[in-house]
């Protein structure tokens, strides 16, 4: 099994470094720990106007959520060795004819998965971190009590979705009934036990206060949550012949009006029997904008209800425009590019099915507005979320063409990413912060986007084919 | 009439891997043109550079008088294609593939063509199962329909018998025969050369990417030489160049 994970990390770093250079695949981790060593120099003049606990919490918090969005894991189930991995990685795929278990392939998936995220992502932020340190005036303790919570914050939220995930691929009923046998323990325990919320998140009070017992409770939540979920995945799913009655040409007269019709039907039907459209919607979107929104809550003490609202919003929009790759990652483009259709009919089919999931987005940013007594602000804000999501596709259409999740680490794209939608989000989050009015200015901001997703066409035409 | 397939010198580089070298030939309408060649000689990289699925490096292909680097959808639009690996969507049943096939292709009697499909390569009980589930063969049978739905003029099937039984193949045999027949053009890619000889009118040889022979079957034959001791001579001669 070890040999299968070294093999696995060395085929994870050759389609990579293939795809966009070795170099320019090397590089990322540096432009990370760049952005976090600029970060962490700004931190003394952010803790005149930002209490230091409060940072503490938003740095643990967005680790939390990092872990959370890419541990989804459970949803792949044994799908991925079919399909995720006949692009990605042929070697899990292969490796079934030998005598290894699924479950030791799987694992050893997982395992490769979540290295490379520490590689990629958190190693480099922490070093940042550490190298900040002169600036930052630190003290080097603290950064290492740092880099060891925060890399345990990531690793809970990865491991905790992991388990979540793989319970939801057995049944909702099991899901739901963890999920609130979890809240009502937060609640007896918080509530009635009078103990310290901040232990709900072992990470996050590790790094308030060290202490051996916490840490090992820490590790204990996530190799429990890992181990089970690893134990559980692999147990034999139903397999057998899956029959349907035809349900694609009522969808697709349904879309009629839209020229992809047909597509878009394919697109909702695969998103629907694998499963993918409730359970991305709930691991890949309600759960991150879940722990988005307690976090700005607790910034509640130092921000305007209107202001949380507002960047709630934005942030949403963001996350919502990664739904994008809801579509694209599971499809096999091999499975129509030998029909009459070109890279313009592909993205603009994708994109079309994109904005057919926006009512996900529209629903959960009004529904909270309405939820948190902000009727008034329920029309700005979805306005908000929705150009802000439209912009930010077209941003990843422009960038990435068909492939947004392999081409994600590549320090250009990554970094243009940033440039392309940083500032714009900022502004708009800043201007909306002073009035609400200032949140349907953002519908400017199709404009753009529908011009970003026309220049597509023709860069990613010649790519795409030979990718093939 | 002008011969439906009219390669120039095409060439397709994978980096250093020259799958296709510098290939000319000309397919005429109404012949069942046979692309031979052992693993790897480029019949694949052949067939998706003749319908616009890739780029050549240099040279240029007109399919049916169309330029495909310029058009490569409007030619997709005429052809019918069976691509190397079969891979219907996934999520997709079998039914719901080719009514996806005959919406995008704006066929109107998609769902008569389907049934007839069905019922001639026998896989009427499996319409509704989701094509991941299906066999290879019936996978295989799914793309075949999928391929000569819109009842095209030129067909390009790469390796269309493989994963068919003796019975089957002999049954798709007789289709791509009388297919021909009634005007069409076919251009298959085939390891198999017992169905080349039986079929096909002319065949061409690819050896690591060069064209070491094209012509007429029936000059072979009257030469008395099976094909398939052509073809190893044939291929041999190719190592020594
Ligand atoms: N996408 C690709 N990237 C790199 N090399 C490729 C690619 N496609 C084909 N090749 C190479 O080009 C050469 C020709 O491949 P091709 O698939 O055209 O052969 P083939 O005649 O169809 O073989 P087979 O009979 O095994 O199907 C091979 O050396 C192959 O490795
Ligand atoms: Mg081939």
């Amino acid at each position: 099994m070890r040999d299968l994970f070294v093999a696995m990390m060395k085929e994870e770093w050759r389609v990579h470094s293939t795809m966009f250079g070795s170099v320019s695949f090397a590089l990322f981790p540096v432009l990370i720990a760049a952005i976090a060593r600029m970060g962490s120099v700004l931190l003394p003049y952010l803790a005149d106007t930002i209490p230091g606990g409060l940072i503490g919490f938003l740095v643990h918090a967005m680790f939390l959520l990092m872990g959370a969005m890419v541990g989804g894991f459970g949803l792949l189930g044994r799908e991925v060795m079919n399909r995720r991995f006949g692009q990605a990685s042929l070697l899990a795929y292969s490796s079934r004819t030998l005598p290894l278990s699924d479950r030791r392939i799987f694992a050893a998936f997982v395992a490769k998965d979540t290295v490379y995220y520490l590689l990629l992502w958190v190693f480099p932020f922490l070093a940042g971190l550490a190298l900040g340190t002169p600036l930052s005036g630190l003290p080097p303790s603290f950064v290492g009590l740092a880099a060891l919570s925060l890399t345990l914050a990531f690793l809970t939220g990865l491991s905790t979705v992991f388990l979540l995930s793989t319970l939801y691929a057995h049944s909702v009923k099991l899901l739901a009934a963890v999920m609130g046998a979890g809240v009502l323990l937060a609640i007896l325990l918080t509530g009635v036990g009078g103990m310290n919320p901040q232990f709900l998140f072992p990470p996050y009070a590790l790094f308030r206060g060290w202490s051996v017992p916490l840490f090992l409770l820490s590790l204990g939540i996530i190799t429990l949550f890992s181990a089970v979920s690893i134990q559980y995945l692999t147990a034999e799913f139903p397999d057998r012949e899956k029959r349907f009655a035809n349900r694609f040409g009522p969808l697709a007269g349904q879309l009629r009006g839209f020229r992809y019709a047909p597509l878009m039907a394919k697109d909702v039907l695969d998103l629907w029997r694998s499963g993918g459209l409730v359970g991305q919607t709930l691991f890949s979107f309600l759960l991150p904008m879940g722990i988005i929104w307690i976090t700005l809550s607790v910034l509640g003490r130092i921000m305007p209800q209107a202001q949380i609202l507002v960047t709630f919003a934005g942030v949403a929009g963001v996350i919502a425009a990664t739904m994008y790759t809801w579509l694209t990652e599971f499809d096999t483009l091999g499975a129509y590019t030998f029909l009459p259709l070109g890279t313009a009919d592909l993205i603009r089919s994708k994109f079309a099915s994109f904005l057919l999931l926006q009512p996900i987005t529209a629903v959960s940013v009004g529904g909270l507005a309405i939820l948190t007594g902000n009727p008034g602000a329920a029309l700005p804000a979805t306005v908000l979320a929705l150009s802000v999501a439209v912009y930010a596709c077209g941003v990843m259409i422009f960038l990435t063409g068909l492939w947004p999740a392999v081409m994600v680490y590549s320090v250009r794209v990554f970094a243009a990413s940033l440039l392309f939608t940083g500032p714009v989000l900022l502004g708009l989050i800043a201007l909306s912060s002073v009035s609400l009015i200032y949140a349907f200015l953002s519908v400017f901001l199709f404009l753009p986007a529908l011009l970003l997703i026309r220049l597509s066409f023709r860069r990613w035409e010649t790519w795409e084919r030979a990718f093939l | 009439m002008p011969p439906v397939i009219q390669a120039e010198q095409l060439t397709r580089r994978f980096g250093d891997v020259t799958a296709v070298n510098q290939v000319s030939l000309d397919v005429q309408a109404g012949s069942l043109f046979g692309l031979l060649g052992p693993n790897g000689s480029g019949k694949t990289t052949m067939i998706r550079m003749l319908t616009g699925q890739i780029r050549p490096t240099s040279g240029s292909a007109r399919v049916l008088g169309m330029d495909v680097a310029a058009e490569p959808v409007a030619v997709r639009e005429k052809v019918g294609i069976i691509p190397e690996q079969e891979s219907p969507p996934s999520f997709l049943t079998a039914e719901e593939y080719l009514s996806f096939v005959a919406k995008v292709r704006r066929l109107d009697e998609g769902e008569e063509r389907a049934g007839w499909w069905f019922d001639f390569l026998e896989f009427e009980e499996k319409r509704d199962v989701l094509c991941k589930d299906l066999s290879r063969g019936t996978r295989q049978k799914l793309m075949f329909a999928q391929a000569f739905l819109h009842r095209p003029v030129l067909a390009l099937i790469d390796e269309p018998l493989i994963n068919f039984d003796p019975v089957m193949q002999q049954k798709v045999k007789e289709y791509l025969r009388e297919y021909v027949r009634d005007g069409g053009t076919i251009f298959i890619s085939t390891h198999i050369l017992e169905i080349a000889e039986e079929i096909c009118t002319d065949v061409a040889i690819l050896h690591l990417g060069n064209l070491v022979h094209a012509g007429p079957v029936a000059g072979i034959l009257a030469g008395k030489k099976h094909l398939t001791g052509f073809f190893l001579e044939a291929v041999g001669k190719g190592a020594d160049a």
